[in-house]
């Protein structure tokens, strides 16, 4: 058995219909309507000790209410999860000390004072040993730099020296489970870089199981090989990030600038757009070679740019949601 | 004045939306007014000489109080506002190309104004049905009426007038809570919603003489049931106005000066 | 319960560090509290009592309802303030630590500013007592303890209650004042003064006359039934069901969500 082991959890919410105007208004006063949401159906999947999974999907495809369920404030309407032998809702205070939480979007340090006072109260709150507090606070602010910035109020400090005192403050008692929900959402580059290198070197030094959303796929592809990708509250895609991406290298984006109109069928050609100032194409290089396709293209019209891009995983992203109708 | 006017018809949607709210706002109400009125009703029962006010018309003016209670109270302060000057999204509003000083005043009337709308009818009803003296009684003449409909409209205006001031302050001393709160207990105490200005020790009563406070409303539900005449009324009326003048003028150039202030500091 | 006193330190140590703020605050807690029993002194000065209890029988009741009520702002705001936690999701974190979920929402607010209403509320229960000339014995001092305690309990029951209720909807919330500020304002004074209705609602439903008004009547003479001194005790019993309906309420809140 795995060490998260998910099985074909769902979870439905019964939401209120609002309406705008003042009639609507008023009869709402009076009589409400509601309306269910399925926020995630038949999710299953297992992840091991020690890796670590980008989970991704677009906003309001379940990656919350997965999250909320694996960390036990939810429970499910139906399906299994047992996490490191227990059941998250179930076990709660027991479970709890296992897993830390980063919610980009919200803090849990206190605002008007040092972070190393919220330390301090996690530590009462954990029963961390003080030898043990020791080690693990100088540790985290060795490696996350945090020396400095450590006895500054909260409010005065910038997002990104505030997220690595967040990750800082889940990180105290030991997790042997993070889950990090957009944790480098707002951040400038050099503290994105920061923020992930240190997180890969957590999980190769400590073994930490790492569960990661964001919407940023440079964060999930130097973090982690495998993802699974949620869609309207179902598993599409779960498994190696690299063969996702083998799926899509065959194909290559080429830009053409010319002032003339181009008139192209072909196979292999697997669409063309007219841009502003010439065509985009998309081509398949298992069928039609570059130097085929612009040679085609040149006999012709007259080219006077081109440009040719591998697929981004961006666009390999938006591409996969498209694919799958999400 | 179109944009003043969406401002408060925003407000005032958006007020009506909060149906819980209003119930359980009518339901506090009624409860309020009817420990208030009781805790009268037994000293009146206990027997004592001095008492400025017959207790039907006493009970009439503390049905009026709770039944109005968002067109007459301090207290009632908008988050909005306070929010938006602890966030720092104010430069938002310094933005729009419209005055900020009214912007706000006809935001918090629109919100009042639905909050009344909500709530006064259920409970002048139900008070009504009361057994006597404790009911709501009609008022005590038809022009005295029309009077009271007239002191309450402005008076309206001088409580929101009054309650712009306090985001302004807020803004100009960057302390949301204490001044502000020190300001609303006693304006507060000297409109006559804790107890009715008549029950006023006398030296309170002359202080309040001179202050604006009493105009919000005493003016208006003594006029309802009678406590104060046409003539006299009338005199109230004008000094309502010219209340609400000043109010205005210092709310103005208050917001005036902090805004320069505000730009000068970038923010 | 030390990770408690830290929170508690914590808060302190927060609203410190708005020096200004922090005393402009206590002094206007200073005025709030005055008009409070300013209104019990005007009353006092144009009628000579109310239903046979005088203005210090009066101040007497009305401290231990405050020193109960303001004892839970300081020390217990959380629970107040909780349908903050719930709108802004502050709650999911308390669910991910280790302790007590009620503890931990107790100390997640507080307003020392109100501790000033506390102190308040002391000196007038004392000048009270002392005026009221009391043939002291130990029930009646028992019983003033009794008394204040149950004055916590009380208005931590009804916390308690509200909060459960925040599980299912926040709107309409505004209800909680009727028995919370509006039950607070009522029992500053002897309940016994009110219609009937209203003293069984408030003995049986929400026990305030078991705060306030039986213990009263034993302390200053008007009644010799010792059971009366004992009467806060009810409280006691009174805030089990209250936990049981709020830890009701954490469960549905994990299986409907926010």
């Amino acid at each position: 058995m795995s060490f998260i082991e998910v099985k074909q959890i769902s979870k439905t919410f019964k939401l209120a219909k609002k309406k705008s105007g003042l009639l609507e208004a008023f009869k709402s006063f009076f009589k409400r309507e509601y309306f269910y949401v399925k926020a995630v159906s038949d999710v299953s999947f297992s992840i091991e000790k020690g890796e670590i999974v980008g989970y991704i999907g677009p906003n309001g495809a379940g990656k919350s209410t997965t999250i909320k369920i694996l960390s036990g404030i939810l429970n499910p309407d139906s399906g299994e999860c047992i996490i490191d032998g227990l059941v998250p809702w179930q076990n709660r205070r027991e479970f709890v000390r296992k897993i830390g939480v980063v919610f980009g979007q919200r803090s849990q340090l206190w605002w008007d004072i040092p972070t190393e006072d919220t330390f301090l109260l996690l530590k009462d709150i954990y029963d961390i040993p003080d030898f043990e507090y020791q080690k693990n606070k100088e540790d985290l602010i060795d490696k996350l730099n945090l020396k400095d910035i450590i006895n500054i109020p909260v409010r005065q400090l910038s997002l990104g020296q505030r997220m690595r005192c967040e990750i800082a403050a889940s990180l105290l008692h030991n997790p042997e489970i993070l889950f990090l929900d957009e944790p480098t959402i707002g951040l400038d580059a050099v503290s994105k870089q920061l923020v992930r290198d240190f997180i890969k070197r957590l999980n190769k030094e400590k073994k930490t199981t790492i569960i990661l959303t964001s919407h940023d796929m440079s964060d999930i592809t130097s973090l982690s090989k495998r993802i699974i990708l949620i869609g309207k509250g179902r598993v599409l895609y779960d498994g190696n990030l690299k063969k996702l991406k083998n799926k899509y290298e065959d194909e290559k984006y080429i830009s053409i600038k010319t002032k003339e109109k181009l008139d192209l069928k072909c196979t292999g050609l697997k669409s063309k757009k007219k841009s502003v100032d010439g065509y985009d194409l998309v081509i398949d290089t298992k069928v039609i070679s570059i130097s085929d396709i612009l040679n085609k293209i040149s006999k012709r019209v007259k080219i006077d740019d081109v440009d040719i891009e591998n697929e981004s995983i961006d666009n390999l992203i938006v591409k996969l949601y498209e694919d799958y109708k999400i | 004045m179109r944009a003043y006017y969406t401002y408060f018809k925003l407000k005032f949607i958006t007020g009506l939306q909060y149906r819980a709210a209003a119930w359980a706002g009518i339901a506090t109400q009624f409860f309020f007014g009817f420990v208030y009125i009781m805790v009268f009703y037994a000293f009146y029962k206990s027997g004592s000489g001095n008492l400025p006010m017959e207790i039907s018309k006493l009970c009439t003016y503390l049905w009026l109080n709770q039944a109005l209670l968002s067109l007459v109270t301090q207290f009632y302060r908008d988050r909005e506002l306070f929010n938006l000057i602890r966030s720092g999204n104010l430069c938002y509003e310094f933005a729009r190309p419209k005055n900020l000083y009214f912007m706000w005043y006809f935001k918090l009337l629109g919100q009042r104004y639905a909050n009344v709308v909500l709530r006064f009818l259920p409970l002048l009803l139900v008070t009504s049905f009361l057994p006597k003296p404790l009911n709501f009684t009609f008022p005590v003449s038809f022009n005295a009426f029309i009077l009271f409909l007239i002191a309450l409209l402005i008076g309206s205006f001088l409580v929101v007038a009054l309650s712009v001031l306090y985001p302004i302050i807020s803004l100009l001393t960057m302390n949301e809570k204490g001044i502000v709160n020190i300001f609303v207990v006693v304006a507060d105490l000297l409109s006559g919603i804790v107890i009715p200005i008549p029950f006023f020790p006398s030296f309170l009563k002359n202080i309040s003489k001179f202050l604006p406070f009493q105009y919000i409303s005493d003016l208006s539900f003594r006029i309802y049931v009678g406590d104060i005449g046409i003539y006299n009324g009338l005199i109230g009326i004008l000094i309502q106005i010219f209340w609400l003048i000043l109010v205005i003028i210092i709310g103005y150039f208050l917001m005036k000066h902090n805004m320069k202030r505000v730009v000068v500091q970038g923010g | 319960m030390k990770y408690y006193f830290r929170a508690l330190s914590l808060h302190l140590k927060s609203e410190l560090e708005y020096r200004t703020s922090f005393i402009f605050s206590f002094l206007s807690q200073i005025l709030v509290f005055f008009s409070y029993y300013f209104v019990i002194i005007s009353l006092f000065l144009r009628f000579n009592n109310i239903k046979g209890f005088t203005m210090y029988e009066v101040l007497f009741c009305f401290s231990i309802i405050q020193f109960g009520f303001a004892f839970n702002e300081v020390f217990a705001r959380g629970l107040d303030k909780f349908d903050d936690l719930i709108i802004e999701g502050g709650f999911d974190r308390i669910l991910l630590r280790p302790k007590n979920i009620i503890i931990q929402i107790l100390y997640n607010e507080s307003d020392f500013v109100k501790a000033s209403r506390l102190i308040q509320a002391i000196i007038i229960l004392i000048i009270s007592l002392i005026k009221l000339n009391i043939k002291w014995n130990i029930f009646k001092i028992v019983c003033i303890f009794l008394m204040l305690l149950s004055g916590i309990l009380v208005f931590f029951s009804l916390f308690l209650l509200a909060a459960s209720y925040c599980f299912i909807t926040v709107q309409g919330l505004e209800v909680r004042n009727v028995f919370t500020d509006g039950g607070k304002h009522m029992a500053q004074y002897p309940i016994g003064i009110f219609s009937k209705g209203f003293v069984y609602f408030f003995t049986f439903i929400i026990p305030y006359a078991f705060v306030n008004y039986y213990p009263l009547l034993f302390v200053i003479g008007k009644s010799d039934n010792i059971y009366y001194a004992f009467s806060p005790l009810i409280l006691f019993i009174y805030i089990i069901p209250c936990i049981i309906v709020f830890y009701l309420g954490v469960k549905r809140y994990s299986s409907v969500g926010s």
